[in-house]
């Protein structure tokens, strides 16, 4: 237990280090603007925004739109300074004059005064009621006539809401809304499967084959939190599952072995069924790529756990694709 | 006319306000914790106290009940003596709730950390504590109708109805939602389960945010609002209009947390009507509180108190339109569970109640102490570093909300999930995590700097414990009503107007509760639904103890996508034995409702042992406490007897060999992690929460196969 601990520890700082470069890539994902899926697609702008055909399109419309605000706060503050001249000028108009000086309203404020019915602040006092609480007076302006828009509005749409849904049944509610999507997904599923004929994975005549291609993405599958959790990054296996790396194996060795053990699992030992949520030919591949693990000897793996299998002929040349570990 | 002269006690306006400042600090402290946990699950420190499903209710708690809370009291002590021209009913009274609140207060901060809760959330307290809430609040109420009948006003300002809504809404919330069967001291089961339990939590819950967060608030509202800024109130037909539809349509919104969950479809649909008919209500206060400010806005550029209050009164409107948006169901399919939720609620405390408070305590204290606010320029600083602090609180949640809810959701041409694995979207949102972190800090901040400007500014000024004041007394025969207008009669009878109030708030709870209860069809039997054994009962109270629930919901929604991840779709007749419902309002964690049997015990074992070491970069804590601490078989046979008593069919006896059944499968689990090199003795917690996780969903998988 104490030596699992400290294994525990040390793959808890690997951990936070490595949860602190993800973080900061992400952080100039976030930046970007484009956060979760960004990194899959290989032909998106972000990847080589320079050389995109749509660069300069992109360059000068951000830059119109840069030269557009500005503008923008330019004009609104030279009108902001005109305003201020205009009322310093009518101020010292009103006092040459000796009358009051009276702040003319701005075509906005009118605007918004009849937008919600409000009587105009210069008539205040014939909207008063005429009583204070600790000195707080009360108006009584109209309802804007939006807000009743609103109002009324919201209760009209609530009768015919569950008219619709409870009386008429035109819509489905949530049980029906389900059945609705499982069949659409389903047809969209035969559709996708018709247009993209895929080899069908024979688990029985099977043969491994160190492809790049496929052992690449066997390790994605692998390492995407999916079988790494239970038998290491690196195959070794941890306190839940067993070594992939040596030759001893608990339900058989041989690919088609693997082919099974991932496909359908052993759901009493706690290997989930993996067929379930990955398509045959993730399988095959994460199958290609644990077979391809063989022998590769990581440091403080689980000692053997199982029968010893002989290697089959095909794993020979494996050797060859350890490079990259 | 002689003037009668008496004075305002502003002692008990200043209490409050000490207590609000204290747990406000204490409270976003425990906030920006918990928000780091988030990121950095190493600050847990692996103690049991300090992990974040017992301090999260913690934050909560504090922030609701310790700073709104003792504001909420403060604000009322301070406005309604001065609308009703008369010092308190009785400063008796208001002491006896002063401390007896701070009581409460301090026990919640006690058993929280210690695990004692019932995990319904904004009720997570004990029952002692339940009946401890429900006396003190019927002094308050007493206190404040007391009040209310000496006045020297003949009649009610809208600030003094907002009140009266909140007590007598609140204490039915606290009372009904409140009903549970004592196991000892601090441990009780609620009287509902399941369905029903969910519906009347949520019920209380959605109006705990109306009647403890909001209408108080309005009350507070039309009184500081007006004062600062020296305007008469813009619309009292608005007033009239707007209070009276908020409280009677602010009460059916509940089910709106439970949206495509078990609960009936009906109930649903009200829940989502009835949010979209609450903007025009919720808007009508924006308006009010906005346009108050007509002719005072080149003030409001100048006056900090002003500042706080127009950017609490928009945070307000925002947040009551984004509520019942979210209450449409497409939109709700997106957003519930995922952090969305917590920014929306963010906006609401930071911004509506937080400023809200804020501008009232830069308004109050100086005119407590007779005196000038110390610093105008902290003041601005406080206001800008809180409202960054929002900004960085919200956005960031807003983004991971989303982001997380569309990884949730994506498939591949297959079929087939892309993120087939929950931690997948976890780590992507993690970055948002740390900025919202930043956010929190910044608000902290903020609030900081304001302590040390309230410090200063009391000291430079004399405090005024009791304000003089006079005023006429009320003649004996209410004068001629202006206007002969009905509803201002109505507003001169307190008694008569709380019990109208009393009757609007009743109607939505009544119509959608009792049905629920009633009728059996709401909730369809499965026969292969059976109690919780002994072991598993227990393995529940640890998970329960563990707030578990902050993370994990137990609730698998009619989706494709959640189907295809966890399993089959929740059943409302699956809960029949829930007492308390633990369907959670949150997916920090992946839903475990159908956990069972996916993972074998060794790896729940190890897994509650260092999370991470199973799950790379996962940021849940560790619970080594489980392994060490043994379970108490004392307790079996009365939480058995407990949770007959609410109606679960355990045989008369069975209490009596619980024990054995309960030490047979906990030695059949011990010796099954044996088997994979772990020693454990059986009556380790450890045991008993592996057993409740093997058992989550079992029965209707048991069910299907049957079928077949």
């Amino acid at each position: 237990m104490k030596s699992t601990n400290a294994q525990d520890m040390n793959t808890r700082l690997v951990n936070h280090r490595n949860l602190f470069r993800v973080t900061l890539s992400i952080i100039l994902f976030v930046l970007i603007g484009f956060p979760a899926s960004a990194q899959d697609a290989p032909k998106s702008f972000m990847d080589d925004p320079v050389n995109h055909p749509m660069a300069p399109l992109y360059l000068v419309t951000g830059l119109l739109f840069v030269t557009l605000i500005l503008v923008m706060v330019v004009a609104v503050y030279m009108l902001r300074i005109l305003n201020l001249f205009v009322k310093q000028a009518e101020e010292e108009r009103a006092k040459r004059l000796g009358i009051p000086y009276a702040p003319t309203v701005s075509w906005w404020s009118k605007m918004w005064d009849e937008f919600n019915a409000s009587v105009p602040l210069s008539q205040e006092k014939d909207i008063d009621l005429g009583h204070e609480y600790d000195g707080i007076r009360e108006l009584d302006n109209h309802l804007p006539p939006w807000w009743k828009g609103i109002l009324y509005g919201s209760m009209i749409w609530a009768v015919i809401y569950l008219f619709v849904y409870h009386f008429m049944g035109s819509l489905p509610l949530s049980g029906d809304e389900y059945q609705n999507e499982l069949a659409t997904a389903a047809e969209q599923i035969r559709a996708y499967q018709a247009s993209q004929p895929v080899a069908t994975i024979d688990e029985n005549t099977l043969a491994y084959s160190p492809d790049a291609a496929i052992l690449a993405n066997g390790k994605k599958v692998f390492v995407s939190n999916n079988c790494q959790q239970c038998h290491r990054a690196d195959g070794g296996g941890n306190a839940i599952g067993p070594n992939l790396t040596d030759q001893y194996w608990i339900h058989g060795g041989t690919i088609k072995n693997l082919f099974q053990t991932i496909n359908k699992g052993v759901v009493e030992k706690g290997m989930p069924a993996w067929g379930k949520v990955m398509s045959p030919s993730d399988v095959r591949d994460v199958a290609f790529y644990v077979m391809s693990l063989q022998g590769t000897n990581p440091p403080d793996a689980k000692k053997p756990q199982g029968n010893l299998v002989a290697p089959e002929a095909t794993v020979a040349p494996a050797d060859s694709t350890k490079g990259g570990k | 006319m002689e003037l009668d002269k008496f004075s305002y006690d502003n002692k008990i306006v200043r209490a409050f306000i000490i207590v609000t400042v204290i747990f406000g600090l204490v409270g976003m402290l425990v906030g920006l914790t918990i928000a780091i946990q988030l990121f950095y699950p190493a600050l847990n420190f692996d103690f049991q106290y300090t992990t974040f499903g017992r301090i999260r209710p913690l934050h909560t708690n504090a922030i609701i009940f310790a700073f709104v809370g003792n504001a909420m009291f403060a604000g009322v002590y301070y406005s309604m003596q001065r609308l009703l021209k008369t010092r308190m009913f009785s400063d008796t009274l208001s002491w006896i709730h002063f401390w007896g609140w701070q009581l409460i207060i301090l026990a919640a901060a006690i058993t929280l950390p210690l695990g004692i809760t019932t995990s319904k959330e904004y009720a997570e307290l004990e029952w002692p504590i339940d009946i401890a809430i429900t006396l003190i609040w019927v002094v308050f109420g007493w206190n404040m109708i007391g009040t209310i009948l000496k006045r020297r006003e003949r009649h009610m300002y809208v600030a003094i109805w907002f009140y009266i809504a909140t007590f007598v809404t609140v204490a039915v919330l606290h009372v009904v939602n409140s009903f549970e069967m004592p196991v000892n001291w601090l441990k009780s089961y609620s009287f509902y389960a399941g369905v029903q339990d969910a519906l009347v939590q949520w019920w209380y819950g959605h109006n705990a945010v109306a009647f403890f967060l909001t209408t108080p608030f309005l009350g507070l509202m039309y009184y500081f609002l007006p004062k600062a800024a020296n305007r008469p109130v813009y619309s009292y037909r608005l007033s009239i209009i707007h209070f009276w539809s908020l409280i009677f349509i602010y009460i059916w919104a509940g089910p709106h947390h439970l949206l495509y969950t078990a609960l009936p479809d009906w109930a649903q649909s009200l829940g989502t009507v009835f949010s979209i008919m609450l903007i025009a209500p919720s808007w009508g206060g924006m308006i009010n509180g906005l346009m108050t400010l007509r002719g005072a806005w080149d003030r409001v550029r100048e006056n900090v108190v002003l500042k706080f209050m127009v950017v609490a009164v928009t945070a307000y409107g925002m947040a009551t339109l984004e509520g019942p948006l979210l209450s449409l169901k497409n939109i709700n399919a997106i957003t519930h569970f995922t952090d969305w939720i917590v920014a929306h609620v963010h906006v609401g405390g930071l911004g509506w109640n937080g400023f809200l408070i804020f501008g009232i305590l830069y308004w109050v204290v100086p005119k407590m102490w007779g005196t000038k606010i110390y610093s105008n320029q902290l003041a601005n600083i406080h206001f800008w570093l809180g409202t960054l602090g929002i900004i960085f609180w919200a956005l960031p949640m807003y983004v991971s909300g989303v982001v997380q809810s569309l990884m949730w959701k994506e498939f591949n041409p297959d079929g087939f999930l892309v993120y087939k694995n929950f931690l997948e979207t976890t780590v992507q949102i993690i970055p948002l995590y740390m900025i919202r972190a930043v956010g929190g800090g910044l608000y902290l901040t903020g609030a900081i700097l304001m302590t040390y400007n309230l410090i200063k500014t009391a000291y430079s000024g004399k405090f005024i414990a009791d304000e003089p004041a006079e005023a006429a007394p009320l003649a004996a025969v209410p004068a001629a009503t202006s206007g002969g207008w009905h509803h201002r009669v109505l507003e001169s009878k307190p008694v008569l107007f709380t019990v109208l109030a009393f009757i609007s708030i009743l109607v939505g709870g009544i119509v959608e509760i009792i049905p629920t209860f009633l009728i059996k069809s709401n909730i369809p039997t499965i026969a292969s639904v059976t109690p919780y054994s002994p072991l598993e009962l227990h393995g529940r109270d640890i998970y329960i103890r563990e707030g578990c629930v902050s993370c994990h919901s137990q609730m698998v929604r009619p989706f494709r996508s959640e189907t295809e991840r966890y399993g089959e779709y929740s059943k409302a007749g699956e809960y029949v034995y829930d007492h308390p419902f633990l369907w959670g309002s949150k997916r920090t964690g992946p839903d475990l409702h159908r956990i069972s049997g996916k993972y074998s015990d060794s790896w729940h074992y190890n897994h509650m042992l260092a999370p991470d070491a199973v799950s790379t970069g996962s940021i849940m804590p560790a619970y080594p406490w489980l392994f060490e601490q043994s379970l108490d078989l004392e307790q079996t046979a009365p939480k058995i007897r407990a949770l007959r008593k609410v109606g679960v069919p355990y045989a008369e006896g069975y209490e009596d060999t619980a024990n054995e059944a309960l030490m047979k499968q906990a030695t059949t689990i011990s010796e099954n992690l044996n088997m994979e090199g772990i020693e454990v003795a059986p009556q380790t917690e450890i045991v008993a929460l592996i057993a409740y996780l093997q058992r989550l969903g079992k029965d209707i998988k048991s069910e299907k196969v049957a079928e077949r």
